[in-house]
């Protein structure tokens, strides 16, 4: 019997770096990135396999804590761990996006640990900075940013990218972009067939595997959703932190909660834009255009977009779960809450991949339809 | 013990009739800009447009016991009162029933704010402001280098392209030519280049006489002077940068410590360690740095204010705005970004002479570890004060009164 597309998107989200190991044992090029403003396309065009790391909840941080501090969203401290401990295997080189603070300062460190303690051995690691502001002068800073990080993929890769590669890579991962959305839209769809949970396994999955694979396992997942089982649940729009595991969507949903939307950059968020068009400008334009993110876009785009996508899911209840040392959402949340207009509730301070009693406790009222009330 | 500074007694007394004056005038409903510390407060300068600074007025409201009040107002509001309380107190003032029971009066309400899209909080808050129909918000790229020269100091003044990188000016001066048009627009002042250039001549000659000040401090035997008191001296001109009378009081400090210097003066008559505050200043607790001079013979010599006045801002170019863009640019960089805020801070202890170094490191994503290994990689001890500057609900003073006091008796002061 063959295996299903959605047991296989779960089994690449399980074990994140199988398809890596396949490519390094074939004399391939593999490349880490982090966060979700890293341009994907060029990774791609230069022939590596970019694969986007994630933290460990239940894993050892330690190191991370010593190089980053304890002040910082600890999915950061894990990831810079886990790094240290050679997690991800041999990579040949890590791309870092300033997608929020944290990731910042974990590109600040591990560009100074490679300074001054070399023989920790981590990979060679670039910065790509892309911003937000919606001005042409940030367009041209991102463009100008993304030609430094294509300077340096050719480095490493050690062979030139051509503007054709570059264009087929951007028509590949648009043609991702459109499938998820589909299969975004048949999540959404009354009944449920996908839990939020299975959604951020096959969203996961999709960033470490070869872009043609994912579209092609998404395409076959797509064939098969009508077939699944129905799912049940108080229809949840998740906002706040971003979720680089499961462990938060499972524990929620296993209270009762149907995660059937988010807006944080493991979730659908980033599935929203597309390129649109074969040309570094392009690509530049949607990188600057992402999101609207947590901890980059203001409080009033969040709410404007939290409610329109909250509505597009027929959301009974908004939930913003936010982990300890993550420092945006909670001031979006007030606007969050008015805009959306549903009973909502704020988890704030939340352990990494976990919930604390009284926050199950809130997750239990507003399962029930209760507003809740700091 | 030594008199307070005549120049931090003038500084305070400067301030606070210029915000009486400032209140005075936001009567008649004139523009008034709100801005963050590492905002480019000289194009306001130049076009006449007053301002006061976020960071310095919540020093004020935590130095007269406002803090909590503050952060109470802004949790009434759903908004975090665990987060970047710093930079987010003085939002209080468009909640608090009674503005006028603040100090000095309570802040003026703005009209316009300006700050960097900096760290996941900092626009969040600005946001906040904005949220108010009366009050827009400017808010600027923050951009960040993949690579870097590590020596900033020695570039900054004049080569302050190689330090900062083509990209990130470029970007810059299309921000400050944005904010430029987007004041023209809103305020109907002009921006003239000529006033400008004096603005910008008069800031470095304010940069460098707190240079000189800060040289004659490094090698001056004893520590002439309290931080306490350099602190006033250098931050208050700082915040009127650009203007004949910052200029004119940076000078007056220097003069006043190289006389103190000249007569041998001490801040502490049996000085035997001299000590480096990293970090922003303890503003709940201004006490703390004098401490452990008579229990100890412990002074502070050394605080991050005069030092980045000394060095973080001295731009010179026939290109002024490129030249401010460079200002700004990279700005906390030079304080928090390794490997230049951690090869700075070891070239300042060294400059000083320092026995011991007390760094605070708050609950922010500002990072220690690359500051505290590079001091002590260079033989100088380090203690880590784990405490936020402004909201003392986390900090019993009497602890790190002991921890500190241990580490001088312990690790500084081992043999006396």
């Amino acid at each position: 019997m063959s295996t299903s597309a959605l047991a296989e998107l779960t089994a690449h989200a399980t074990d994140r770096m199988a398809e890596a190991r396949r490519w390094r044992a074939a004399g391939r090029q593999v490349v880490g990135y982090v966060g979700a403003d890293t341009p994907v396309e060029l990774l791609t065009a230069a022939g590596m396999l970019p694969v986007r790391l994630g933290g460990a909840p239940d894993g050892d941080s330690r190191e991370g804590d010593r190089y980053l501090g304890r002040g910082l969203d600890p999915a950061a401290r894990s990831l810079l761990s886990r790094l240290l401990a050679g997690d991800y295997g041999h990579l040949d080189g890590l791309v870092v996006s300033r997608d929020c603070e944290a990731s910042s300062r974990l590109f600040y460190a591990l560009r100074e640990l490679r300074r001054i303690e070399p023989s920790v051995g981590l990979p060679p690691v670039h910065l790509v900075d892309v911003l937000h502001l919606p001005h042409h002068t940030t367009t041209r800073y991102v463009q100008a940013m993304l030609r430094q990080l294509r300077g340096t993929l050719e480095a490493w890769a050690g062979h030139e990218i051509t503007d054709d590669e570059v264009g087929a890579a951007i028509g590949a991962h648009d043609r991702l972009r459109t499938r998820l959305a589909e299969l975004a839209e048949a999540r959404r769809a009354r009944p449920a067939r996908l839990t939020g949970t299975r959604m951020l396994s096959v969203l996961a999955a999709t960033q470490t595997l070869p872009v043609e694979r994912a579209t092609e396992l998404v395409e076959k997942l797509l064939a098969e959703v009508p077939s699944l089982r129905e799912v049940h649940g108080r229809r949840t729009f998740l906002t706040g932190s971003g979720h680089d595991t499961v462990d938060v969507y499972s524990a929620l949903e296993a209270a009762g909660l149907l995660i059937v939307g988010e807006d944080h950059d493991w979730g659908e968020l980033p599935q929203r834009h597309r390129v649109g068009a074969p040309t570094e400008l392009a690509l530049a334009e949607r990188y600057q255009h992402n999101g609207p993110t947590a901890p980059r876009a203001s409080i009033r785009d969040r709410a404007a977009h939290t409610a329109t996508a909250a509505r597009a899911c027929a959301a009974e209840v908004l939930l913003s779960y936010v982990r300890v040392h993550d420092d945006a959402p909670p001031w979006d949340f007030p606007a969050q809450r008015a805009t959306t207009g549903l009973p909502a509730a704020l988890l704030e301070r939340q352990p990494y991949g976990a919930l604390t009693e009284d926050a199950m406790k809130t997750v239990a009222m507003l399962r029930d339809g209760q507003e809740v009330r700091a | 013990m030594s008199e307070r500074l005549a120049s931090a007694r003038a500084a305070t007394a400067h301030q606070r009739e210029w915000f009486a004056d400032l209140r005075a005038g936001r009567s008649d409903g004139g523009h008034f800009a709100f801005v963050n510390a590492d905002a480019p407060h000289e194009i306001l300068r130049t076009m006449g447009i007053p301002y006061v600074v976020n960071q310095w007025w919540a020093s004020i409201l935590t130095a007269k016991g406002r803090t909590q009040d503050c952060l109470a107002l802004l949790r009434e509001r759903g908004y975090p009162d665990y987060i970047e309380q710093y930079s987010a107190i003085a939002l209080a003032a468009l909640f608090d029933p009674d503005p006028g029971s603040a100090p000095w009066g309570g802040l003026p309400r703005p009209s316009i704010v300006i700050g960097e899209t900096s760290g996941d909080a900092s626009r969040k808050i600005f946001d906040v402001w904005s949220e108010q129909p009366d009050i827009t918000f400017y808010p600027m790229e923050s951009a960040a280098a993949n690579d870097v020269p590590v020596r900033w100091w020695e570039l900054m003044p004049r080569r302050w392209e190689e330090a900062v990188g083509t990209d990130r000016l470029d970007l810059m001066v299309g921000e400050l030519r944005g904010l430029i048009r987007f004041l023209e627009l809103t305020t109907g002042r002009p921006f003239r280049e000529t006033r400008f250039r004096e603005v910008m001549a008069l800031a470095n000659e304010q940069q460098e006489w707190n240079r000189r000040s800060r040289d004659l401090i490094a090698r001056a035997r004893p520590c002439p002077l309290a931080v306490t008191d350099s602190i006033p001296s250098v931050m208050v001109p700082q915040w009127h940068r650009g203007t004949t009378w910052a200029r004119d009081a940076a000078r007056a400090f220097h003069d006043e410590v190289a006389e103190r210097v000249s007569a041998g003066a001490s801040v502490c008559a049996d000085e035997r360690a001299r000590l480096m505050w990293i970090g922003r200043g303890l503003w709940f607790d201004l006490d703390f740095y004098r401490r452990f001079q008579d229990s100890h013979g412990a002074v502070f010599v050394w605080s991050m204010y005069l030092a980045i006045a000394a060095d973080g801002y001295l731009r010179y170019g026939d290109d002024p705005l490129r030249a401010l863009a460079a200002r700004f640019a990279a700005f906390s960089d030079q304080l928090y970004t390794p490997p230049w805020s951690a090869e700075w801070y070891v070239k300042e202890a060294r400059q000083h002479g320092v026995d011991g170094v007390v760094h605070l490191v708050s609950d922010d994503p500002r990072g220690s570890y690359f500051t505290t290994r590079a001091l002590e990689a260079a033989g100088i001890p380090v203690l880590e004060l784990h405490a936020d500057n402004v909201d003392s609900r986390e900090t019993d003073e009497a602890s790190i009164t002991r921890t500190v006091a241990e580490w001088l008796d312990h690790v500084v002061l081992p043999g006396d």
